[in-house]
């Protein structure tokens, strides 16, 4: 009977004993909040749900003492999760699948934890899914949010082992801020120094999700007003010359397109380069510096102002004198370039004059009709070039996101019936016009503007600001852009295209359509200001910190003089660097915490470590008459130092007025005491 | 054990001499047992109750009343069994027919020097009525506080648990000892000679007093002036946080006072002015063995065991 009831007080014990504390629960679970943003968009939905799920079951389960218990049950559940990334992703190889995997398997060991080891267990895994996280995205909003929760992390674990001492906030706050301060210099260090690996990414991180963003090398009717929601960064770009840059509207060329089939233009299938070398350099002040840090596209548009120089590598100039990538652009890439500001082509050769007059069999005589009338009433090609945008300009049409939907041999409808579209419409049409009268023509598509912000004085120009101009050959001009929207919108060049709806939006001229409330937001200057300075400081990761890749840091090594040496060399110096490092705090710690042992117990120990080295070591327990005794017996030619040592020491240290002797004496005791043994 | 390699147990070296006449007295009536006789007077200087914890026969009531003899104390002896009652021990009102009116009639506890022989052989009633009076130092009865005399010493004699028919004390009564001793069987040369020796009772009536009342005050006070230096309490404060890390029911803040002032009458026994690592150690078991008996989570380990185990792994600071 008395036994029973001890086993089962016992029981009781061992429950009560087991479960998870709330506080430190409290800081696991706000860590693994943190943990979702990655997550979400990038994995199948349900998973950050089933990951919020547990969480919130967790807490319903702690204090009732429930939890994950049958093995059977566990092992269903573990099947299920499985089957079911299985079919979210149809395999279970990869880095999404990978990761769900991870967040799943989290997720359930949280329904299940309930001792101290699994505790533990669960922040290293939960650390593990932020390093996760970094594979899913590499965003500043990502990096921060995920910095966030491995603090989290830590405070969770200071707080689990504080157990129940008083200040469940501050305490451990402040605990993981000094050891975040403390690591500082190493990740640092580490930053700088440990090797990048170019292995051509076998990982392929960023080789997934929307693979490709912004334009294509198509041009089709609608293609860019799709884009002209998305507020996506495209690229950031600088001017080291002159802060601001150039006075007037930046066309950043991406794609110049060739190939006219009415309302749809294309670029070339696989570029040819043009050499670059033939040409003339132009003068330094009649060029346009720019550096440029694209974000991952995924495909090999590389961009520059009109007429660009000095191709960076890994680009060539194709024709159409704009940049291509010679792979596809997946991670954050910068460079530099220069634009000249005067025309450089003077002659056009054949080919190109072929290209450039290229027409489909599918225009309708109307058409024809009209770019034959401007041709035949001036020949003068900027003649014709004026009287087509008059020709836009007077006969009513409109500027519209959304114009409807044009099939590509729509040219008649767009010009003489609806006459409303956007600025593909209008370079597409305006460009094939062009052809039909006998002007080489061709489209460029890229980016119009951008949104410059004052902090990091550079210009963000995101996927919206996505436009299509035109370029005709004026034989003693060269090639010269005409930007046929203008005609139609003549402030849309001014401004970028969030702006332009903005202000159309309040002179009335377009009902208020989608984000009515985001574009009043977007007004007010406390929230613009909080937008330059998170932009400006994504600029600084995307720059500073996600471009400090291979070529980068070789650069910096040399710059400190350590020769490019391969990556183990520069790891072995690495390890040694920060292994000198480590011996200097630990030392200087040693050092700090000697200090604050007063001195007379400094000298009481070298006089112990003295005795010691003549065989006679003091227990750490062991009071000083004790050890008297022991030494004196053990050593009975140094008894009598021995013995006034000992009697300095407790006077100095035990005695009501320890003043009557001093330290000095004492020292001078201690250090004599060598010489007498 | 740790303290008695520590200091051997006849080290009696510079003592004023009061005191150092009545441990030898005391000595002489025990015989061999000096190192448990300066414990108890340690105790007693440290105006602390003492509780001996030993198998009947090994001379409890004979050190108790050698004690009471050598300081000049009035002395009452009483036996604790099952169907004793509080009032049996603190007194009772009876009527007085001459005066119409109820006197209060004091009882055995109204002594300087008590011995309770077997107290865990009452019943806890009986058990807390004793030790309220222990540390109140007074009791009341219907109303009426009654100032119990001055010194007030306690020496209460214990069966070991395992005896049949006791009922243990409980921590927290426990804790009101400031120390629990053994004397334990004599070695055979100190059982020779209480063999050949004079009739311990005879001995006990030829006891002269060695300290008066008023010295032994005086010795009390000085007790407490004896010096505790930053660095000794900072051992003491080590001890209590290492038990208390280690155990379900580490050593109370009276434990610590407890320490110190044994540790203080020992430092005053050995001569000397200030409190040494050594006399903590000296006194540690004594004092710290019975709180720590109670240990759930460390099932057959004794107190004295556990207490030793602190003091050998607190290094002195």
């Amino acid at each position: 009977m008395r036994l029973s009831k001890s086993r089962s007080s016992r029981r009781t014990q061992q429950w009560k004993d087991t479960t998870i504390p709330r506080r430190p629960l409290l800081w696991l679970a706000a860590a693994l909040l943190f943990t979702l943003p990655p997550m979400l968009g990038n994995l199948a939905s349900w998973v950050a749900w089933f990951f919020l799920l547990a969480l919130a079951l967790k807490f319903w389960m702690e204090p009732r003492g429930y939890r994950l218990r049958s093995t059977i049950l566990k092992l269903i559940l573990a099947c299920l999760m499985l089957g079911a990334i299985f079919l979210s992703y149809g395999t279970l190889k990869g880095i999404e699948p990978g990761v769900s995997l991870l967040a799943v398997l989290v997720s359930l060991k949280i329904l299940e934890a309930h001792t101290a080891r699994e505790f533990q267990m669960i922040v290293m895994m939960a650390w593990v899914l932020c390093l996760c996280g970094f594979l899913l995205s590499q965003d500043f909003a990502v990096a921060f949010c995920l910095f966030v929760a491995s603090a989290l992390l830590i405070a969770a674990l200071v707080q689990f082992h504080r157990g129940s001492s008083p200040g469940a906030f501050w305490v451990p706050l402040v605990t993981t801020f000094k050891l975040l301060a403390q690591a500082a210099p190493v990740v640092v260090l580490l930053f700088l120094l440990f090797p990048r690996i170019n292995t051509g990414l076998q990982l392929r991180i960023g080789d997934f999700h929307a693979a490709m963003t912004g334009f294509s090398d198509r041009l089709s009717p609608g293609g860019i007003a799709t884009l002209a929601n998305s507020s996506e960064i495209a690229f950031r770009a600088e001017f080291p010359d002159s802060r601001t840059g150039p006075a007037g509207p930046l066309y950043w060329r991406g794609v110049v397109m060739w190939r006219c089939e009415g309302m749809e233009w294309r670029g070339p299938y696989s570029p040819t380069s043009i050499s670059d070398s033939s040409r003339r350099y132009p003068a330094r002040d009649k060029a346009i510096r720019q550096r440029i840090t694209i974000a991952p596209h995924g495909l090999r548009w590389m961009f520059a102002l009109d007429r660009p120089f000095g191709i960076p590598s890994g680009a060539m100039l194709a024709r159409g004198n704009y940049l291509y990538s010679v792979r596809p652009i997946r991670k954050p890439r910068r460079y530099e370039v220069l634009s000249s500001i005067e025309p450089i082509d003077k002659e056009l050769d054949a080919y190109e004059r072929r290209q450039a007059l290229q027409l489909p069999a599918s225009i309708t005589p109307a058409v024809s009709e009209l770019a034959a009338s401007w041709a035949t009433h001036d020949s003068e090609p900027r003649a014709i070039v004026k009287s087509a945008l008059q020709f836009f300009r007077t006969q009513g049409f409109r500027y519209s996101v959304s114009p409807g939907e044009y099939n590509k041999n729509d040219l008649e409808e767009f010009l003489f019936h609806r006459r409303t579209g956007f600025c593909e419409h209008y370079a597409a049409s305006f460009a094939t016009l062009m052809r039909l009268a006998g002007i080489p023509a061709r489209v460029v598509v890229g980016y119009l503007g951008g949104e410059y912000n004052d902090l990091g004085g550079f210009f963000l120009v995101r996927q919206a600001d996505t436009h299509a101009w035109c370029e005709v050959w004026i034989p003693d001009h060269g090639w010269m852009r005409v930007d046929p929207t203008t005609a139609v919108a003549p402030d849309r060049a001014g401004l970028d295209l969030s702006s332009f709806l903005a202000s159309r939006v309040a002179s009335g001229e377009m009902a208020t359509g989608r984000g009515a409330l985001l574009t009043r937001l977007t007004r007010l200057a406390l929230v613009n200001q909080i937008r330059s300075i998170w932009e400006a400081l994504n600029y600084q990761w995307d720059t500073r910190v996600l471009g400090f890749d291979a070529d980068v840091q070789d650069v910096f090594l040399t710059s400190l003089g350590l020769t490019k040496s391969g990556p183990l060399p520069l790891a072995m110096q690495v390890l040694i660097v920060i292994f000198v490092l480590l011996i200097i705090y630990a030392g200087w710690m040693q050092l700090r915490t000697r200090r604050r042992v007063d001195r007379i117990q400094a000298l009481y120990e070298r006089y112990c470590q003295k005795l010691a080295r003549i065989g006679v070591r003091r227990d750490p327990c062991e009071g000083p008459v004790d050890f008297e005794k022991r030494a004196t017996q053990s050593l009975p030619s140094a008894s009598k130092y021995v013995r006034q040592i000992t009697e300095t020491y407790i006077a100095l240290r035990y005695a009501p007025e320890p003043a009557v002797i001093s330290v000095d004496k004492f020292a001078k005791e201690i250090n004599a005491f060598t010489a007498h043994t | 054990m740790f303290a008695q390699r520590m200091i051997p147990a006849d080290d009696c070296a510079v003592t004023p001499d009061h005191v150092d006449a009545f441990v030898k007295q005391t000595c002489e009536v025990i015989v061999g047992k000096n190192r448990a006789v300066k414990l108890a007077v340690a105790c007693l200087l440290a105006r602390g109750h003492l509780l001996i914890e030993d198998i009947p026969g090994v001379g409890k009531t004979t050190l108790s009343q050698a004690l009471a003899r050598s300081l000049a104390l009035a002395f009452q002896r009483i036996q604790f069994t099952s169907d004793l009652l509080p009032a049996d021990i603190l007194g009772n009102s009876i009527f007085d027919r001459h005066e119409q009116r109820f006197v209060f009639h004091r009882g055995p506890l109204f002594s300087q020097v008590v011995l309770i022989d077997e107290v865990n052989r009452a019943t806890p009633k009986t058990q807390s009525a004793l030790l309220e009076a222990m540390e109140e130092q007074h009791i009341s009865i219907d109303g009426v506080t009654y100032q119990l005399p001055e010194p007030f010493f306690v020496i209460a004699t214990q069966n070991p648990q395992t005896a049949v028919g006791t009922f243990p004390l409980p921590e927290s009564q426990l804790d009101r000892f400031l120390m629990r001793i053994e004397l334990g069987v004599p070695e055979r040369a100190s059982e020779r000679a209480m063999l050949l020796g004079m009739d311990r009772r005879e001995m006990l009536k030829e006891l002269k007093p060695v300290i008066s009342p008023r010295t032994l005050f005086e010795i009390q006070d000085n007790v407490r002036n004896v010096h505790a230096s930053a660095a000794l309490l900072d051992y003491l404060q080590d001890l209590l946080d290492a038990s208390r890390q280690r155990h379900t029911t580490g050593l109370s803040p009276r434990a610590g006072l407890a320490l110190l002032h044994a540790s203080q009458a020992w430092a005053l026994m050995n001569g000397r002015d200030m409190v040494l690592p050594e006399d903590l150690q000296a006194i540690g078991i004594a004092v710290m063995g019975h709180r720590l008996g109670h240990d759930i989570a460390q099932p057959g380990q004794s107190g004295r065991t556990l207490a030793d185990n602190l003091l050998h792994s607190v290094p002195v600071p």
